[in-house]
């Protein structure tokens, strides 16, 4: 038990180097690696996602965290049985056409990949047809869109209406962010779901299942 | 009075006839705006009424005025590649790969052509006008076209020395382009690093101390050494009020451009506690006021930020950014048309 707060006090802190030692340890000690994964890397993580959320903490220290849940999770992926690796679900994750901002969409990417989704990243200047061919591909429930421009942000709209265009809108729940985003124009875009930061919109993504 | 003179009182935090003026218009906005005023698009932002002129050097000044194709690219002297995307030039792919120096070689700033723009601006407009002369970005945002945004954060706590290398360098570079431009006979030096973000600084401010504020002092120190007058303009986006006191005990004399968020987000508040000893450019909303309020929701705006910054002088108008392509031309009419209506000393607001 010990090892495993240790575990998850590295990747709190961002400890990359720790936080690979002591995932080794603990597989070593013959924990199962479901229970590393679960009371070990993603505690820390959302340890960190917390202080986050409550503005207690600074961009990097979020990053160095999830970089080195990262280290950890290397080493798990191979030992984690397909029941283990059950995700809560697919989440398709870009920021938007004209865009190349990706930080934000990092962030998000890393602590839903920590909250047990499988996250989906196409990246950055991403058209709407990218979005839906990679949501058909995937059969992915969940669309994250970031802007980080108030001169993109139509573009969060115009995914949404091609979405529906190609008769997924029933079937995706999208969710949008960013710094220039709120909440009402999130409501006016008819996006399903909207949040401040990352941490809140791992929130979101799961009020969606 | 010359808009230079009106210009260089308010920095003062004097009084004069009316606000100063700076604003500025992506160039798009431009092309769109000048023909209605008729008028130059590069000389739009004199002719609609600014009190002076920016002329960017540096990081900035190569890519935002070079103009590129929509997706095509072009790699900069500094090793950046930097391509089209939707008008804007935006840094793809970074010189510094890992967190080493190693053989990297910054631009020599005393190549003669990089004071070209510059003496042209004096020539035309300084008999008149202010001319301020841009840095940015200068220090730790010059980092993020090197090594990338979220490497360089990262490097900030895991390799602080490789940070102060790559600062250190930078800030040689910036000083010598900097100084060259002051015994060019400008007015205003403008440094710039984006160092904040919607919420507050980007890193820990004692961070900032530690990696960034040093070498910013150095740099600082050695211009008002070669000119005790020259003013020293600091400018961050984002929530950058946890060191506004550090960049006041530097020497700076104007800071911007006041991004209405996190602390930033009460002007009065800034104003009570900064206001003696700064004085304050910028400061209307650009992420939804400007693009996505009506003219009246502008308008009053407008007035919010004149009562709270401009009162006693102090101030120079400006919105918190560019006016970008998503502004309604009305919009634009309706914040040009308060300024002129409300920016007149004394500042008379209800």
């Amino acid at each position: 038990m010990e090892l495993l707060s240790r575990l998850a006090d590295s990747v709190e802190q961002g400890q990359s180097d720790n936080a690979k030692d002591f995932t080794q340890q603990c597989l070593d000690q013959g924990m199962e690696p479901n229970n590393v994964l679960l009371e070990g890397l993603m505690a820390g993580l959302n340890v960190i996602g917390g202080r986050f959320k409550r503005n207690e903490c600074y961009i990097p220290e979020v990053l160095l965290a999830a970089k080195a849940m990262h280290q950890g999770l290397e080493i798990l992926r191979p030992l984690l049985s397909d029941a283990d690796a059950q995700s809560l679900g697919k989440v398709v994750l870009g920021t938007v056409e004209g865009d190349v901002h990706d930080i934000g969409k990092n962030i998000l990417g890393m602590m839903l990949e920590g909250s047990g989704f499988e996250v989906i990243d196409v990246g950055v200047n991403t058209g709407a047809d990218k979005f839906i061919e990679t949501l058909q591909q995937e059969k992915a429930p969940i669309l994250a869109l970031s802007a980080l421009l108030s001169t993109t942000m139509p573009a969060l709209k115009k995914t949404i209406e091609a979405l529906a265009t190609a008769g997924m809108r029933d079937t995706v729940k999208v969710m949008v962010g960013g710094a220039p985003v709120t909440q009402e124009y999130a409501d006016k875009i008819g996006a399903d779901g909207y949040a401040v930061d990352a941490a809140t919109a791992v929130d979101v993504a799961k009020s969606f299942l | 009075m010359k808009p230079r003179e009106r210009f260089i009182a308010a920095i003062k935090r004097q009084e004069t006839d009316r606000v100063p003026r700076f604003n500025r218009y992506v160039g798009a906005v431009k092309q769109k705006m000048a023909p209605i005023f008729g008028v130059d698009p590069n000389e739009f932002e004199i002719k609609q009424g600014n009190d002076g002129v920016l002329i960017q050097i540096g990081i900035n000044g190569e890519y935002s005025h070079r103009l590129v194709g929509e997706g095509e690219t072009y790699t900069s002297e500094w090793g950046v590649k930097y391509q089209g995307i939707h008008g804007f030039n935006q840094p793809v792919e970074h010189p510094l790969k890992t967190a080493e120096l190693g053989g990297y070689k910054f631009p020599d700033p005393n190549k003669p052509e990089r004071m070209d723009a510059i003496r042209a601006a004096m020539k035309q407009y300084h008999q008149d006008y202010a001319v301020m002369v841009d840095l940015s970005c200068t220090l730790f945002e010059a980092g993020f076209h090197l090594r990338g945004m979220e490497n360089f954060v990262m490097d900030a706590y895991e390799n602080e020395q490789f940070v102060m290398d790559v600062i250190d360098g930078l800030s040689n570079y910036y000083e010598k382009i900097g100084n060259r431009a002051i015994q060019e006979g400008i007015d205003v030096i403008r440094i710039g690093d984006d160092v904040g973000v919607q919420t507050g600084l980007i890193m820990p401010p004692d961070k900032w101390r530690q990696l960034v504020k040093p070498y910013l002092k150095r740099m600082i120190a050695s211009f008002k050494q070669t000119n005790p007058d020259i003013i020293v303009k600091y400018h961050s986006c984002g929530d950058f009020s946890t060191i506004i006191p550090d960049v006041i005990e530097m020497g700076v004399e104007l800071i911007g451009s006041m991004q209405p968020c996190g602390a930033l987000a009460d002007p009065f508040k800034i104003k009570e506690e900064f206001g003696d000893k700064v004085a304050f450019l910028g400061g209307l909303d650009v992420q939804q006021l400007l693009p996505n309020g009506s003219p009246q929701d502008v308008r009053e705006g407008v007035k919010k930020v004149l009562k709270a910054y401009a009162s006693g002088g102090g101030y120079v108008w400006m919105p918190a950014h560019y006016v970008n392509v998503d502004v309604p031309l009305e919009n634009i009419w309706a914040m040009l048309e308060a300024v002129k209506e409300y920016g007149n000393f004394p500042i008379n607001i209800d």
